[in-house]
């Protein structure tokens, strides 16, 4: 299983030895090269009618200039490129009406992301040790930006900083904000920020780049105080700086955020720079951040000192490779996000109400005051109502409404339980247990309420549609994000709506990229055409299924090889038509005489083919040319005859 | 006969160039010297045509064609197409070519006969080629090499292929294109073959680095020294005599 801890934790201090190393994810398994043998092997025959990549040997030319059109030739190139072996044909053909010519067809498509490539742009990166136990944390703790890895410094730098030496430092700038702090062992020995206003909001973004240009420098009033602010920032993070400069010097690592020119002149700027930065210990943070204040530097802290730790191999690929989910993604999701159609209606979003969050985010200790003071609140309303007839019934009341409130906040507890229940449960893509769930769901409702009943029906397709997380994701995205066909076909047979969107305008269709999702979509689709609006839930309707495909590609198939067929055909009558004319050609004069004198007898009976004396072509139906008796097609070859031939008058 | 020049002071003219044996493709905005060594020795049977495509100089990568045909990529302006069909001969069919791998020149070899091409090409490309250019069309490697147009130059007499191309492989090849082949550098030792060589059936012209050692492989692979005049008083000599008697 996977587990989280902190990378000042004991037990992650016992994992690093000296064995730990950098692992990758994907492609561990030990490429194995295959030298082509005939590289090797001296053939002492020279076999030049053979395809060295699919090992076979032709007859004849023919043969040979076929094979290369192959698709099964084709396909073996591929393999000898990336160093595999070679196919036989029939495994080809058995492979190919197994899973189709996709493979091979035309262009190649891009590189896929691979869980790797994941990894690297989000800072991480993977260690194995001896026993097998992978951890993954970020890149930035132990390697500098163009750092190499070796196994030697790995070790040594880990225990450098995270064992060692456990004082860390992180300073955030940005827009006027400035945020530093300096943590030892998880706790923070000093800390600091402040705000100056050197962001001109109304004008847009900041304007120390058009002070450098000599004619076009702002004059006004916000313009002057902007620079001064700018002057007083960089004095007081020098300031800060240096009353620090004590405890930043024994510092181990040295985060910052300093995004722009204008940031990063601050701490490296000036004659006498803040920071070297050639320091080694240097590194930016890793990650997206928000305004820089002290509980940003926390969680960036939190976040940077945060491990994972997987037991094998086969864990850790297995979990990063799950949080490819939308939320892992964020700038694709604020991509999307940011190019609102206006024009268009957009879907509401159910904003809790602030008295609800309130009694939401405070789950701990103080809640009991808070709820207290609520439950005056009301009760004060409801004295106004009911006037002031008797205290004893209002102390009642208040005594009578307090669990009644508290019974509100479990119900609410409850369902969150019951909504992380049910997330587990699609998550493992177990319908078993999703289908208890849904009984159990049913039943409880009948017992509990009893004002209102509302019908099975209505109460089963509450259940489908429930909204499970905070991004607006459904029962069917959740199953469609885990890739669970089952409880996919399952959840869509019982009424779940495949056209409610989540907070990112996402369809459960457009939500995947698994083709094995989509399809079970497409054929839910195809197979209740009337049931919902399919463009509203962006499934396709009118593709072709892949036996539909398949049955396609069977008939092209089909229909090359009958070409191919006639084709042969046509070239055999060819040839024969050639090999007549030959030998034709290859009598003599005389035996062509008799030959026609031989076809002009027979021609009395039947039909008889005629053919030109000199290049054998045949001319029936023709008007022939004659000259001395000899038939010729046309003038030309008649010419061409006489000249080869010339009339001997004496 | 094979000639040493230089696009611009660089070597790699069969960038620059495109030679077969119906007409001379040359990019635009050479030197003058680079010109006049093409039509100098080509403008008696050919012409010689400065083009560009899709607005770049480095033709002879982005094209392929022989004496019945030229394939241009989809990126080819209009006007561009244009002025190549007006300079070309008739007999020789221009076409643009929808392809995503779009330097032509580098994924195409072919001489008049057979072309050999990327093994990722696209299906519709190659009924193109074999339609447009009239040519059997061949998927293969060289050198375990996909790019081989670049890495092999052809001519109806035969060919010259990648340095590491192994002896099997070039008998395979040259069993199957009908050309004798070898296997040489140019420039100096470059191995980009077709970067630094073009060629048809009576003329080469290499880049100005090549040694004479290569080029002298060039001459007597592609059969270039064969119509030199010496041969009049010798190859020719008995049948000359007899039939002035």
């Amino acid at each position: 299983m996977m587990e989280s801890t902190n990378i000042f934790d004991k037990k992650f201090q016992k994992l690093i030895d000296e064995t730990v190393k950098v692992i990758q994810l994907e492609k561990n398994d030990t490429d194995f090269k295959i030298e082509r043998p005939h590289f090797h092997a001296v053939k002492e025959e020279t076999e030049k009618l053979s395809c060295s990549y699919c090992k076979v040997k032709f007859d004849d030319l023919i043969q040979q200039r076929e094979h290369y059109k192959l698709d099964w030739h084709r396909y073996n190139l591929k393999q000898s490129l990336v160093s595999k072996q070679p196919i036989s044909e029939e495994e080809f053909f058995e492979k190919n009406d197994r899973d189709g010519v996709s493979s091979i067809s035309g262009s190649d498509s891009e590189k896929e992301d691979t869980i790797d490539t994941l990894a690297t742009a989000q800072g991480k990166i993977f260690l194995q040790n001896d026993s097998k136990t992978v951890f993954s944390l970020y890149r930035c703790l132990i390697l500098e930006k163009k750092e190499e890895i070796t196994e030697k410094n790995i070790h040594y730098r880990l225990k450098e900083t995270c064992i060692n030496n456990t004082q860390w430092c992180i300073l955030m700038l940005g827009g006027g904000h400035f945020a530093g702090a300096i943590f030892q062992n998880n706790a923070p020995i000093l800390h600091k920020t402040f705000h100056c206003y050197t962001v001109r909001a109304g004008q847009g973004g900041s304007q120390s780049s058009r002070d450098g240009r000599s004619n076009s420098q702002p004059k006004s009033a916000g313009a002057s105080l902007r620079r001064y602010n700018e002057q007083a920032l960089i004095q007081h993070v020098k300031g800060i700086v240096e009353v620090w400069s004590e405890e930043i010097k024994k510092c181990s690592l040295i985060s910052y955020r300093a995004s722009g020119p204008y940031n990063r002149a601050v701490l490296f700027g000036g004659n006498a720079p803040l920071l070297d930065r050639a320091d080694p210990r240097l590194r930016t943070i890793p990650f997206s951040t928000r305004r820089a204040t002290y509980t940003e530097v926390q969680r960036v802290y939190n976040v940077l000192t945060s491990i994972q730790i997987y037991e094998s191999l086969d864990e850790a690929q297995l979990h990063f490779g799950k949080q490819k989910t939308p939320e892992t993604d964020p700038k694709k999701a604020r991509a999307k996000s940011a190019c609102i159609n206006r024009a268009k209606s957009r879907e509401r979003v159910d904003r809790p109400l602030p008295v609800e969050e309130l009694s939401d985010s405070s789950d701990c200790e103080d809640l009991n005051d808070s709820t207290y003071e609520i439950v005056e609140e009301t009760v004060d309303f409801k004295e106004l109502l009911e006037g002031l007839e008797d205290t004893r019934v209002f102390a009642k009341k208040s005594k009578k409404k307090k669990p009644k409130k508290s019974k509100a906040k479990k119900l609410r507890e409850k369902t969150e339980l019951y909504k992380k229940k049910i997330l587990d449960v699609l998550f493992q893509g177990n319908l078993v247990i999703l289908k208890e769930k849904l009984e159990e769901y049913l039943h409880k409702d009948q017992n509990e309420d009893n004002e209102e009943k509302p019908s099975p029906e209505q109460l089963k397709n509450d259940f489908f549609n429930e909204i499970l997380d905070d991004s607006g994701n459904s029962l069917l995205h959740v199953a469609a994000l885990n890739e669970h066909e089952e409880i996919m076909e399952y959840l869509l047979q019982n009424g779940a709506d495949p056209c409610r969107k989540n907070k990112n305008q996402h369809t459960a269709y457009t939500c995947t990229q698994s083709k094995e999702i989509r399809d079970v979509l497409r054929k839910f689709a195809r197979d209740n055409p009337e049931k919902y609006n399919y463009n509203k839930a962006q499934i396709p309707i009118n593709t072709l299924t892949e036996d539909e495909i398949a049955d396609k590609k069977r008939n092209q198939r089909k229909l090359k090889r009958e070409k191919e067929k006639e084709k042969k055909k046509e070239n055999e009558v060819k040839k024969k038509e050639q090999h007549e004319k030959d030998r034709f050609l290859q009598l003599s004069d005389r035996e062509k005489r008799a030959l026609a004198a031989e076809r002009r007898i027979l021609n009395q009976s039947g039909v008889v083919i005629s053919r030109c004396f000199l290049c054998a072509s045949d001319m029936s139906g023709k008007v022939p040319f004659e000259y001395l008796g000899n038939r010729f097609c046309s003038i030309d070859c008649l010419k061409a005859h006489r000249l080869q031939s010339p009339l001997v008058l004496s | 006969m094979a000639l040493r020049v230089q696009f611009e002071n660089n070597n790699e003219i069969g960038v620059f160039s495109k030679l077969t044996n119906a007409y001379c493709l040359v990019g635009i905005g050479g030197s003058e010297n680079f010109y006049s060594a093409f039509e100098g020795e080509l403008a008696e049977n050919i012409p010689v045509v400065h083009a560009s495509l899709a607005g770049c100089r480095i033709i002879g990568r982005m094209c392929v064609g022989n004496k019945n045909g030229l394939l241009v990529p989809s990126s080819t302006f209009d006007t561009e197409l244009q002025h190549i069909r007006n300079a070309l001969p008739d007999s020789v069919k221009v076409q643009r070519v929808e392809e995503r791998l779009s330097a032509l020149g580098n994924v195409i070899a072919c001489n008049d006969y057979v072309a050999l091409v990327h093994p990722d090409l696209d299906r519709e490309t190659e009924e193109i080629i074999a339609d447009t250019l009239k040519v059997e069309v061949f998927r293969q490697t060289i050198a375990s090499n996909v790019l081989v147009g670049s890495y092999c130059v052809l001519s109806n007499q035969g060919g010259l292929v990648h340095p590491n191309t192994s002896i099997v492989d070039q008998e395979e090849l040259s069993s199957l294109l009908q050309v004798p082949l070898v296997a040489g550098t140019i420039n100096r030792g470059s191995e980009v073959v077709a970067a630094g060589l073009v060629v048809n059936d009576w003329c080469a012209f290499a880049g100005m680095d090549t040694t004479s050692t290569e080029l002298t492989v060039v001459e007597s692979v592609f059969r270039l020294n064969e119509a030199v005049p010496s041969n009049i008083t010798s190859a020719m000599r008995a049948s000359l005599i007899e039939s002035m008697s």
